[in-house]
């Protein structure tokens, strides 16, 4: 089954993209959203198959590949992981749904047998590495996102797309070598018969080499999340990237990060984590402080965006960093909380400069007006605003309260600068929203074309996410909560 | 097919205003707005579509100046009364006296339906079609209303009705049709006794209500007539429309202003007719400055600050009429816009609708795009208003002197000035993508 979700998007990816024929937009594109969907299908059919109480990975599937070399296709799930997996199903399948958001009115999505092939293949990427029990196996997965992000950043990218896809394969390319090189060395310095996780036993190794591995990992995977000072590749990638392209950085990849910091980090070092908690905290709460900081500079509301999300990443580092139950759930709930809300923004924000033509807060005024605006798009924006500043009532307060209460106790100084920093998210979008939805909208350039059904749904279906899991809770904890204790009883 | 226009004169050097192209415009005869066969329709579906909801405006006005009066509590001013529905115009029907339109003269046909069935288009009494707000929007015509007695001392000398409120001999009109109006009642004369300059202000108003109903009394025939003579054919261009304007604003220009007051079934003549007030000189003139050029600022959700200098000191540099205003509601300036529209999309021509649907956001944001065809119409009227006081006033467009021709300029030159701020909307109505 597990493997499955894997597979299935990679046979979309090839359908769609080798086909001998031709295919038509779309066709792609319903072969697309077909292949996503019997992947959220199939997802909730793991779903119901996942047992709550169980500890550690179940519905395991072993494949040997190469056993010599310690090589195996082991695949199985946890609390961990599903709501992962979950997330880039469901992100993956909206997406399909309408990838021209963010496009000018009247022209259509480019080459979209190409696009609509590496999405799939993203969606395979992400989900093998999600369910992979095998360092290698979750480095080739890991790895095989590369490409096609970079080719999805520099072919629908917009002015500076190629300068941002160099910068995101340079650096996306150096976290890859220093996982390799900590996974390897993992594996030679323990002698590991195989490179599966539970073959890796690091306890016996000194503390030194402990702390040159968990360094490797760190920097490799804080690339990928971004933590400060490792970030400065996501405000381009994320900026200069199409709306659909920003999403699947923001909702799917960035994840890829702070999954490999939990599962490896914290979950192969548990004692040497612990001794660095403090660093990373710190850095978690400089992270949001400065992205918070950033964001509040920006004009450009992408870029606003994308430095919030670079704040809001910290939060997750700050409650692994303090590794208790709660802040664990928090830190999961975190994640997922932070794909449906980024998403949400940076959808919305692809259909405002797609309508309105601009990103500029100077120039952008009045979306609410209810005759020539786009008001039901800036009332979906001032809710994802409030979602994402921890507004109760929207699965962004919980996570994020789960986070500071658990982290607290653990590390109280830092927690209360990341608090400041939800006082910050407030501030830039309140600056945000003040000067693109209120305010009088400019007559001489109001002329904007309608959002349509279309655009609207998967905005809507994440709206309803957002606040169904903001009021009931326990459906997003549920899945983690045995994983997560798990994880910070480690220790 | 537009009319050819006389070119301008070459007697003296073209303009160098920043509003150049328009005084050359003016100069040969024709408006602000510039003469296209879709300007022309705009402007005349507009009217016909502000002419229904006019011919309630001035019948309500007169009834709530002449019958309405000084109630404290007056709940059913808008519940205008049968009797002036049927109440003959003076300009149109058989009986009119001075007849400009040829259809009937009690309320429009278009008009008695939508008061008998509204939006709902049901038939229900009509106290529930009004608290449903389903109704003709009486609150412009009394925002217009008092911009007018606001902006006193407009025209003077040539305007003397607003003088003559403060005379003494209006005070004494009022002062009988108050006594006659609270008789029986003491404690409305007691609160008259201790107050009178409080009663006399409402009176003004009064006034200014029988003012702006006996001006509207002759617009809303000619917006008719104007409607049925494009949907003839007959009405062919843009400056064939301001002409027929300044013919028709010259035919009734002597007509009078008065304000009298029914009390009981006896007439009080709190401004006579025998005083002489005209209707170009004290109701047609301080309308357009009041209404079309000055106003006041939209109680909207943008703050004038006034500190700031965002409102001008002095009344006469007011600028947040008609010709200025935004055509979004919201933090907009002048006359609340969205009544009226709402008004007129009831009785928007076929034609106009259509072509609407064509452009933005079609049926969606109808009322934006007849806000912004009103303000083109309403430039036409204004073009008309400049053209009939430089009749008045100077001289001939194809006058022989060069001086003349330069004092002609120089008062266009003026007019234009007026449009020089950025808030006004001359420049964008140039073009036909302003919507």
């Amino acid at each position: 089954m597990l493997s499955a979700l894997v597979v299935v998007p990679l046979i979309g990816a090839l359908i769609v993209g080798f086909f001998p024929g031709v295919l038509s937009p779309a066709l792609s594109r319903l072969i697309t959203i077909v292949f996503a969907a019997i992947s959220l299908i199939l997802t909730i059919v793991v779903g119901a198959a996942f047992d709550l109480t169980h500890v550690g990975f179940q519905m395991e599937e072993f494949l040997p590949w190469l056993p010599d070399l310690g090589l195996n296709y082991r695949v199985a799930i946890d609390g961990l992981s599903f709501p992962l997996v979950a997330l880039t199903n469901l992100l993956t399948l909206l997406l399909a749904f309408n990838s021209s958001v963010g496009l000018k009115p009247g022209t259509e999505l480019q080459r979209p047998r190409l696009f609509y092939s590496l999405m799939l293949l993203v969606n395979s990427g992400v989900v093998g590495a999600f369910v992979a029990q095998n360092l290698i196996l979750f480095f080739l997965f890991y790895e095989v996102e590369l490409i096609p992000f970079y080719l999805l950043i520099v072919i629908w990218g917009s002015d500076k797309r190629e300068y941002a896809a160099t910068k995101f394969l340079i650096y996306t390319a150096l976290s890859g070598i220093l996982i390799l090189a900590g996974f390897l060395a993992m594996n030679w310095l323990t002698g590991a018969a195989s490179f599966d996780y539970g073959a890796i036993n690091t306890t016996d190794l000194s503390r030194s080499t402990q702390l040159v591995l968990l360094a490797l990992l760190l920097i490799g995977f804080g690339i990928k999340t971004p933590l400060v000072p490792l970030h400065s590749w996501l405000p381009d990638a994320y900026v200069e990237s199409s709306a659909p392209v920003s999403i699947m950085l923001g909702g799917i990849l960035s994840k890829l990060g702070t999954y490999g910091i939990i599962r490896f980090a914290v979950g192969l070092f548990p004692e040497t984590w612990v001794s660095v908690a403090p660093v990373m905290a710190t850095i978690a709460a400089i992270t949001v402080i400065y992205g918070s900081f950033c964001a509040i500079a920006q004009h450009d509301i992408k870029r606003m965006v994308a430095y919030s999300s670079i704040g809001h990443m910290g939060y997750i580092i700050l409650g692994t960093a303090a590794l208790t139950p709660l802040s664990m759930i928090g830190v999961i709930s975190q994640m997922v909380a932070h794909g449906l809300i980024l998403a949400l923004l940076f959808y919305l924000v692809g259909i405002v400069e797609s309508k309105v033509g601009t990103r500029e807060l100077e120039s952008l005024n009045g979306l609410l007006n209810p005759i020539r605006g786009l008001p039901m798009t800036a009332a979906l924006l001032i809710l994802a605003a409030m979602a994402s500043a921890g507004i109760p009532g929207m699965v962004g307060f919980i996570s994020e309260f789960m986070v500071f209460q658990g982290s607290f106790p653990t590390f109280p100084v830092q927690t209360l600068v990341a608090i400041l920093g939800t006082a910050l998210t407030a501030v830039y979008f309140v600056i945000l929203l003040n000067r693109t939805c209120f305010g009088k909208l400019d007559s001489s350039s109001a002329y904007y074309p309608r959002v349509t059904r279309t655009e609207y749904i998967p905005a809507f279906v994440l709206t309803i996410v957002i606040i169904f899991l903001g009021i009931q809770p326990a459906w997003l904890v549920r899945w983690s909560q045995v994983t997560s204790d798990a994880i910070a009883f480690v220790f | 097919m537009t009319q050819t226009l006389t070119p301008p004169s070459t007697k003296i050097p073209p303009s160098t205003h920043p509003l150049a192209e328009v005084i050359h415009r003016l100069e040969a005869g024709g408006t602000m707005l510039p003469d296209t066969p879709e300007n022309l329709m705009q402007i005349i579906g507009l009217y016909k579509a502000y002419a229904v909801p006019m011919d309630f405006y001035w019948r309500d006005l007169l009834y709530i100046a002449e019958q309405v009066f000084l109630d404290p509590l007056p709940w059913n001013k808008y519940l205008i009364s049968e009797e002036y529905l049927d109440r003959e115009n003076h300009y149109s029907g058989d009986n009119a006296d001075l007849r400009i339109w040829r259809g009937c003269g009690d309320a429009h046909p278009e008009l008695r339906e939508f008061m008998a069935q509204g939006e709902l288009k049901k038939n229900l009494p009509r106290i529930l079609h009004h608290l449903w707000h389903d109704r003709i929007n009486m609150e412009f015509a009394e925002e217009c209303m008092r911009s007018m007695l606001w902006h006193r001392d407009m025209y003077k000398p040539w305007n003397q009705f607003d003088g003559f409120l403060d005379t003494d001999e209006y005070k004494q009109n009022c002062d009988r049709a108050i006594k006659a109006y609270f008789k029986g009642n003491p404690a409305m004369l007691g609160l008259y006794k201790l107050f009178p300059d409080l009663f006399y202000e409402q009176c003004r108003q009064m006034s200014y209500y029988s003012n702006l109903g006996l001006f509207w009394e002759v617009m809303a025939p000619v917006f008719f007539e104007m409607s049925d003579l494009y949907d003839e054919g007959k009405m062919t261009s843009v400056p064939a429309a301001m002409d027929f304007l300044v013919n028709g604003i010259f035919a009734i220009a002597g007509r009078p202003i008065y304000h009298h007051v029914y009390i009981k079934g006896e007439c009080f003549e709190i401004i006579p007719k025998s005083k002489g007030f005209t209707w170009l000189y004290e109701a047609a003139l301080p309308y357009v400055e009041a209404v079309f050029y000055r106003t006041s600022p939209f109680r909207g959700t943008k703050s004038y600050n006034a500190q700031a200098k965002q409102v001008p000191d002095n009344q006469p540099e007011f600028h947040f009429g008609v010709l200025y205003a935004d055509k979004f509601p919201v933090g907009t300036a002048g006359i609340p816009p969205t009544f009226l529209a709402q008004d007129m999309l009831h009785f928007l021509p076929e034609y106009l609708v259509e072509y609407y649907k064509q452009h933005c956001r079609g049926e969606d944001d109808m009322l934006v795009q007849l806000a912004v065809s009103f303000q083109r119409s309403m430039y036409c009227v204004t073009s008309a208003v400049i053209q009939a006081l430089r009749a008045a006033l100077l001289y001939p467009l194809d006058d022989e002197d060069p001086e003349h021709l330069m004092a002609n300029r120089q008062f266009f030159e003026a007019q234009m000035d007026r449009f020089l701020r950025p808030e006004a909307r001359i420049r964008d109505i140039q073009t036909q993508e302003y919507r």
